[in-house]
């Protein structure tokens, strides 16, 4: 299992949409976790064992190893570093130019390639790998959206929300603009499709945390991971931060030694 | 998830639209009804209003043309165009990315695509444009196309084009639609009569779910087989076998070589071309899959050990004390990539802290693997404490024949709680949200009914589809609640006795302190002592338990004479309002019906009142009511209520703050499962799934009302586990209707002596004062009649004594683990032996007597009916010798103590020379020793069997076992007469497979009913036809028998059923007239809420009978529908076909017509409020042509329906439960209601059929009810039976009572002397009168308010003097309660 970080991400053209009126799925990918039938015979137990790499701001990255004590360690280097960050560029283009469509794609491509070779392979992060993705990179996507929303959009903002749902995700996703109410007697709400009902400007009508979207076609447990995230404990702390990672944002074009997959994927979030 | 594309139900709202409907508070009526569109400006709203209603009128309102991919032609390209139908929609993103994919790549051919969910095809429409889009299509695909009605308009579109279509590939799907199958010279149109392996697989009807699995074996086989044939030859059918391969691996690599394949192979443009595919790529047909794991595994231990190596997942997670969930897959969502749904499971799981094995499979049959991989080899223990199928369909042959006994072997080796979640399958998310049915019927009939056939508990659905891409996608709070609740169970497995905490929830209907406890048939208090003893003996920990039963109702009511209402019942929590809210989450929603908390129910006024009382780590709680029975304007005008605060405020306690490990409820049944909501496949703002939270439910449920326990099931999740009906036993005979049997015997010596004509006249006299000239016309006092008239009356007399004396009757209560006594089983076992069971070659014991004196037991019947002496007489003698029969059959398979031994080993010992039998002894004495010993012998082999079942007590035992977090075996609800597979009890109750109703034999019987029914209509009424017959259907009256009463209403309007392939029906035909040989009956059905839950199939099919009847062009004197339809249809100025709506019931998610709740709490005035709830609560609709409008207020036409029936009518299905046991028979009588609403205001007549004897009877109303009052109400063994049982047994006379009442309001049939009869019985008898004061002080009360009621409201007409006593007593009793007097 191997888990990047944002600084050793090269920088990533922008993201298209695969076909303008077809919204596909990425397919399984037959070769991670579909085996032929031989295959997965000689292959299972050899298999059992893995590795998770993680990738820094640090020159000095990749390290391997395999405990997430590393990987964690790896996350404060990357703190005190405090190295740019070019893989936060198409993120800041898209926001500054408030394309908030492209951003939230961004994102959670970002998201995905943070969480490792193997979330890229599979196209969606598993919630227990939210755990790799160090506090200073989900800090910095975080500290990009507030900024250029005027605080409306960002992770952090929308932890204060769900708190204050009592952490009840259905209160919470009314709140942000993610379920809409539906014409029935009894009171109901159902998921918006994505992406025509979403709204991708920020405007007074725009509810606070609408974005960035983190989907719920797989349940809660991804958003509950990242909102339960360290990065994230303290919303006072990422404020002080954010703008350290935003001015220190090109000397990272290098960093990464090794070119991270980078493939492409056209992940489906009909939220 | 819903786009606005496909989605016609919303349109967009804007900001105040949202917050107007908000702040629309005033919505008391309320349900899942879209709302009528408000009026809207028309530039807002281009939608029509009338499609934003109910669309399409149909369950689904997607469209196939999401699914349509046209190439942006390539000139150079050939086109070729596939048209598809699944069942699957799991296929449309992957074909959908295949088909993309091989346009990009734009080499041989530009594909065009379009494809249909077949669920799609009912709308016209979209069938119009499949039929086109077959036109000039290429290659046709279809697979699991399995409901009938579906199947055949596939069948017909495509049998059209099929020679002109370049391929058709049919995977496992009907025989009809298989048989489409065309590639080349191979075809599947022999399909049935080939003597081929191949075809062979298709015609074994009995190997169940074999059908597919051996489709697969043939698959993975035959490619080898196929490599030795000449290879011309074998091509087509190779490249079959290699497409259902392709199409089996889903995964859109596969099916994009599977189209290459094709069209390279059988599209005529491409034969030149070589197109270049690889093999399908395999994956496992079975096997271990974790969306983490690097691959499949097909070994457990491999998995685990991957699992313990898991770097993401925590130590606890991996640890050997977190709980270990295993989970059932359809491996075809794996392979297409259609997973979204599973993982959520899996991530909510992992992150709540269990393990999980995930399993799936591809064929239908889930058996094999569930043992392989979740059944540890060597231990055979189970590697998990619970499981959790995400396929919805039954373990053993999914969609196409399951095989429920399999399963249930392979289920009770893993012995775990087996959970059934589901995905919606044909409606979308927003579909489903909007439906008042909730879960689409045929997905009820499939993935839930079928299931619970298996044990399957919590059909939750989990998932929901996107209408656009058609992939499933988790519901998150569905998620939640489904994985909380199996951690919960499977907490049951792990956690220790002593440790677990139990909550017993008791009822109290209606809401006084006399009926807390109430349960049909059940001691409920002795019950629990025997629970608590026992649960205590087996180490859990139970403290402070009182000495006897008697003390532990003392403890729980506290104060048994105070009222109920007053703080004096043992209150054992106090809840602040503030706790109850912070509890609470779905508190606020209720304040719309109830105000703020804490309202005036179970209510302090600052606090909400929990009452009950603890015993260390038992809870005993008493379930607060509905709230609203004794209002009126409710009970009227609800169409259903929310729970009140005090409800939510008893389940939050227990789920939060005694934190039960389980709850228990205790008898049948409760309000909980009632409460409003969804009918089936409950979502987020259901209440019954709100109240349970995620506590396991275990529900002790009455044997032969497997439909309640089945609403119990499907929407509150109990693990229902049956208890017995009290032993039977025959009436008796005692006072005056003794006295007349010792009469007519002296008559029968001395007939033709001179004391003939005196005898016969003092037989006269006694009959009248019994009350019996209602029943059986007797001659004037003094007239003069000849010996030949004598012998008439006499027989008509004694007809009805023997009818009364051989009638069954519950005697007392039941009591939990404590089965009948074998010699009190033998009442059961005469009846038992008095059917005929073909099937299983055994004759009835009365047929075999009769024949030995050379008669036919149905011609006995007939003439006892008649009233022809002798025949009266010979059918008391073959009555008498089976008891005698039976009893010293019984005697001889028990012990010393009355327990029955081993009846097999006893049998063998007992039937060595024939006379040995004990029968055989008995029956030597009577003029039955011929008898036929063979038959004899099969059927008293047959009667050791059932004798066992009937005195095995696994009651307690399943109890434990359920709270033991393991596999409860479950077995039919019904009547253990009809149907002995009902015992032993103990198990978890199921009702039947919808879809098979009404067999043959239902049929058959049904026709005998009509018949009778029309005959004696005719003859009441001056020979005249009914032109209208107003009935009601029942949901545990039809598991029973089958349907017999489904098949009685198509009977009447003259149309069979039809059955398909797999035996199920769905589809009718008419009778011709001359078949008939009589009109078409016009018909009102009237059904239960019960009914429409469980069978709205059924209803469907009976409404699509209905109008295809009143379409038939016959002349309207033979076709009453027609008649009446038409009239209807030009009064009310619309079409035929809409008028002939007949099938009619409540709203969804609510039941009854409310008339029984205001009887049973006095809550009317007039006679015309209990006909106004009924109307407003009944007249909703099913509409075939719109069956996903759900339920529709269709008042009109059920007036103008009501207003022309000549006659109502019911049936009695089993001897345990007749008109005056419970309140709903006359809840849903509409007698006098058609009596107003007829033009000539006359009083229709009223009739009951009774089945429950193998002689079915048809009777009036008022005959039934005297019946019934003299072998029960009046009858000093039923009364005493039930003072025996003392607190329960007043209730129960008191409830017998009102019940009588109820029939005198809604059809005025109840005979004065009955009530002047039941007060000399209980009032004027003085030691009676105290007894029932002192047991049950607050019942008595209430008996004697009945009483006066029945004076009060002109159905009880005495004298002065009596009603004086009872005013006396009544304030008596009052003051006694009210604590003055003493």
């Amino acid at each position: 299992m191997a888990t990047n970080s944002i600084h050793s991400l090269p920088h990533r053209h922008r993201h298209r949409h695969s076909s303008p009126n077809y919204h596909l799925n990425p397919p399984p990918s037959t070769a991670g976790f579909l085996k032929p039938v031989t295959a997965t015979l000689k292959t299972s137990l050899s298999s059992s064992s893995t590795t998770v790499t993680t990738y820094s701001l640090s020159p000095t990255s990749p390290s391997s190893s395999s405990s997430t004590t590393t990987a964690a360690a790896a996350a404060a280097a990357a703190a005190s570093t405090s190295e740019p960050a070019t893989a936060l560029d198409a993120l800041r283009n898209h926001l500054s130019s408030k394309d908030y469509r492209q951003a939230d794609e961004e994102t959670r491509r970002l998201l995905i390639v943070l969480a490792g070779e193997a979330a890229v392979k599979r196209g969606y992060v598993f919630f227990s790998e939210v755990q790799f993705i160090s506090e200073s990179d989900l800090k910095a996507i975080d500290c990009l959206w507030r900024e250029h929303s005027g605080g409306k959009f960002g992770y952090s903002v929308q932890k204060k929300i769900w708190e204050k749902a009592n952490k009840d995700f259905t209160t919470f996703f009314i709140k942000v603009g993610w379920m809409k109410k539906l014409d029935t007697e009894v009171e109901q709400y159902n998921y918006r499709a994505f992406p025509t009902e979403f709204t991708w400007e920020l405007t007074d009508e725009t509810p606070e945390g609408h974005l960035p979207l983190t989907n719920a076609l797989r349940g809660t447990r991804l958003l509950n991971s990242i909102l339960n995230h360290p990065a994230f404990k303290d919303t006072d702390e990422v404020v002080a931060e954010e703008e350290e990672d935003s001015d220190n944002s090109s000397k990272s074009r290098d960093s990464g030694s090794k070119p991270l997959s980078n493939r492409l994927f056209k992940p489906n979030y009909s939220f | 998830m819903a786009s606005l594309l496909s989605s016609p139900f919303t349109l967009p709202a804007s900001k105040a639209d949202q917050l107007s409907s908000i702040s629309q508070k005033h919505y008391f009526l309320h349900s899942f009804l879209p709302r009528r569109a408000r009026v809207q400006s028309p530039a807002k709203s281009p939608v029509s209003v009338r499609c934003a209603v109910v669309g399409n009128g149909l369950f689904t309102q997607t469209t196939p043309e999401v699914r349509r991919i046209v190439p942006d032609g390539d000139r150079n390209l050939p086109t070729v165009k596939i048209v598809y139908v699944v069942l699957e929609a799991q296929y449309q993103s992957s074909l959908s990315e295949a088909v993309l994919a091989l346009n990009k790549n734009r080499r041989y051919a530009s594909f065009e695509v379009v494809g249909y969910l077949v669920e799609e095809l009912r709308d016209e429409n979209t069938y119009k444009t499949f039929c086109k889009d077959l036109e000039d299509a290429n290659i046709f695909i279809g697979s699991l196309i399995f409901v009938e009605e579906l199947a055949l308009k596939v069948k017909a579109a495509v049998e059209k084009e099929r020679d002109r279509l370049d391929a058709v590939l049919v995977f496992p799907s009907m025989p009809e639609v298989m048989r489409l199958n065309k590639l080349g010279s191979f075809s599947m149109s022999q399909l049935g009569q080939s003597k081929s392996p191949f075809f062979q697989l298709f015609k074994k009807k009995k190997s169940s779910a074999g059908f597919a699995d051996s489709m697969l074996k043939l698959v993975r086989t035959l490619p080898k087989v196929l490599k030795y044939l000449p290879s011309d030859k074998a091509q087509d059918a190779r490249l079959y076998i290699l497409s259902l391969q392709f199409w089996l691996g889903g995964s859109p690599d596969n099916l994009q070589n599977f189209l290459k394949m094709i069209s390279g192979s059988y599209v005529p443009v491409l034969k030149g071309t070589k197109v270049e595919y690889s093999d399908p790529v395999l994956f496992l047909d079975s096997g271990i899959w974790h969306p983490l794991a690097p691959c499949m595994y097909d070994d457990v231990k491999e998995y685990l050990n991957w699992y313990g190596a898991r770097k993401d997942a925590n130590e606890k997670l991996k640890g050997p004390d977190a709980p270990i969930i295993g989970l059932v897959l359809q491996r075809s969502h794996i392979v297409t990539g259609d997973d979204s749904h599973y993982v959520a499971v899996i991530m909510e799981l992992e992150a709540r802290g269990a393990k999980v094995i995930p399993i799936f499979a591809g064929g239908l049959d889930f058996s094999g693997p569930v043992e392989k991989f979740l059944i540890d080899p060597v231990t055979k223990k189970p590697m998990i404490n619970s499981v959790i199928s995400l396929t919805g369909f039954a373990l053993v042959g999914g969609p196409a024949r399951q095989d429920h006994p399999r399963a249930v072997e392979a289920l009770m080796k893993l012995d775990v709680p087996y959970l059934v979640a589901l995905p919606l399958v044909f409606q979308t998310t927003e579909e489903w949200l909007n439906s008042t049915l909730g879960l689409h019927p045929i997905q009820v009939a499939l993935q839930v009914a079928l299931p619970e056939l298996d044990g399957g508990m919590e059909p939750i659905v989990f998932a929901g589809r996107d209408p656009r891409t058609g992939k499933s996608h988790a519901l998150h709070k569905r998620v939640e609640q489904l994985c909380t609740r199996a951690i919960r169970w499977a907490e049951l497995k792990r956690k220790s006795k002593v440790e677990k905490r139990l909550a017993i929830t008791v009822f109290s209907f209606p809401p006084d302190k006399g009926n807390v406890g109430t349960a049909a048939y059940l001691n409920v208090f002795a019950s629990i002592f025997s629970v608590l003893k026992d649960l205590q003996r087996d180490g859990y920990h139970v403290e402070g338990l009182p000495e006897k039963a008697e003390d532990l109702i003392e403890d729980v009511l506290h104060d048994k004479e105070a009222q109920f209402s007053s703080p004096n019942l043992n209150v054992v929590y106090k809840m602040g309002i503030r706790e109850y809210q912070k509890l609470t989450p779905y508190a606020m929603a209720l304040e719309e019906n109830w105000g703020k908390p804490p309202g005036n129910l179970n209510s302090d006024g600052e606090n909400l009142l929990v009452y009950g009382k603890q015993y260390g780590n038992i809870f005993i709680g008493v379930q607060p009511t509905f709230g609203y029975e004794g209002d009126p304007m409710r009970l009227l005008f609800s169409k259903s209520a929310s729970p009140h605060h005090g409800f939510a405020a008893y389940y939050s306690f227990v789920e939060k703050i005694f934190k039960a490990d389980a709850v228990l409820h205790f008898g049948t049944h409760g309000s909980l499962e009632f409460m409003p909501g969804k009918q089936v496949g409950m979502s987020d703002v259901c209440y019954p799934d709100s109240l349970i939270g995620n506590i396991p439910n275990v529900y002790y449920y009455a044997a032969n009302n497997p439909s309640e326990a089945t609403i119990a099931k499907r929407r509150s999740y109990a693990n229902t586990i049956s208890y017995l009906t009290p032993p039977a036993e025959n009436a008796g005979l005692y006072k005056g209707l003794k006295q007349l049997s010792e009469l007519i015997s002296s008559y029968q010596s001395l007939k033709d002596t001179g004391r003939g004509p005196q005898i016969v006249s003092s037989i006269i006299s006694t009959a009248r004062q019994c009350n019996l000239d209602k029943d059986v016309e007797l001659p004037e006092e003094g007239e003069e009649i000849s010996a030949k008239e004598r012998d008439l009356v006499v027989g008509k007399v004694y007809s009805k004594i023997m009818e009364i004396e051989s009638r069954l009757l519950p005697c007392g209560l039941h009591v939990i683990g404590e089965p009948p006594s074998a010699m009190e089983a033998v009442a059961t076992l005469v009846n038992i032996a008095a059917l005929d069971r073909p099937e299983d070659g055994i004759s009835s014991l009365p047929s075999i007597l009769a024949e030995t004196v050379g008669r036919k037991i149905e011609d006995v019947y007939r003439g006892s009916d008649k009233g022809i002496l002798k025949d009266v007489e010979l059918l008391r003698q073959i009555t008498e010798a089976s008891r005698g029969a039976i009893s010293a059959f019984v005697e001889r398979t028990i012990n010393k103590k009355g327990q029955v031994v081993d009846v097999a080993d006893k049998l063998t010992s007992i039937l060595g020379f024939g006379i040995n039998e004990p029968w055989i002894q008995y029956m030597s004495d009577t003029k039955f020793y011929r008898a036929d010993r063979e038959k004899l012998r099969v059927l008293f082999e047959f009667l050791g069997e059932c004798l066992k079942l009937v005195v095995a007590d696994n009651e307690l035992g399943s109890l434990k076992q359920a709270l033991a977090g393991k596999y409860v075996e479950p077995g039919p609800g019904g009547d253990p007469i009809r149907n002995p597979k009902v015992l032993p009890t103990g198990k978890n109750i199921h009702a039947l497979d919808p879809q098979a109703i009404p067999t043959t034999a239902a049929m058959q019987s049904a026709k005998i009913v009509v018949d009778r029914l029309i005959e004696r209509q005719k003859a009441d009424n001056g020979g005249k036809y009914p032109e209208t017959v107003a009935l009601v259907l029942w949901g545990t009256d039809n598991i029973k028998t089958y349907g017999e009463s489904l098949a009685q209403v198509l009977w009447m309007i003259g149309v069979r059923p039809v059955a398909d392939t797999f035996g199920r029906v769905n589809r009718v035909e008419p009778v011709s007239l001359e078949e008939l040989g009589r009109p078409r009956i016009d018909v009102v059905v009237n059904c239960s809420g019960v009914f429409r839950d469980l069978f709205i199939n059924q209803m469907n099919l009976l409404d699509r009978a209905v109008k295809m009847v009143a379409e038939l062009d016959e002349p309207e004197d033979q076709n009453y529908v027609r008649k009446h339809a038409l009239e209807q249809a030009k009064a009310l100025g619309i079409e035929v076909r809409e008028a002939a709506t007949r099938v009619f019931s409540n709203a969804s998610g609510s039941y009854s017509s409310n008339i029984n709740l205001a009887v049973e709490n006095s809550s009317w005035n007039d006679e015309k409020q209990l006909q106004d709830m009924y109307l407003s609560r009944k007249s909703f609709a099913f509409d075939s042509d719109a069956p996903g409008a759900g339920m529709t207020e269709k008042r009109k036409v059920f007036e103008m329906a009501l207003s022309s029936a000549d006659a109502t009518f019911q049936n009695l299905d089993s001897s345990e439960i007749s008109l005056t046991d419970v309140s709903h028979y006359f809840d849903s009588d509409p007698t006098n209601l058609v009596q107003n609403l007829r033009k000539d205001g006359k009083k229709p007549s009223a009739y009951i059929a009774d089945t429950t004897t193998a002689n079915a009877q048809v009777r009036t109303l008022s005959e039934t009810v005297r019946l019934d009052a003299r072998t029960k109400l009046l009858n000093p063994k039923w009364y005493e039976g039930m003072m025996s049982s003392g607190y329960e047994g007043v209730r129960e006379i008191e409830k017998r009572l009102t019940n009588t009442v109820g029939w005198s309001a809604t059809s005025g049939q109840v005979d004065n002397w009955v009530y002047e009869e039941a007060n000399s019985t209980f009032i004027q008898d003085e030691e009676m009168l105290n007894r029932l004061m002192n047991k049950n002080p607050n019942s008595f009360r209430k008996l004697v308010q009945t009483f006066l009621e029945a004076n009060g409201r002109g159905y009880w007409e005495t004298s002065e003097q009596n009603i004086e006593k009872l005013r006396q007593l009544y304030s008596e009793v009052e003051d006694k309660i009210e604590g003055i007097d003493r």
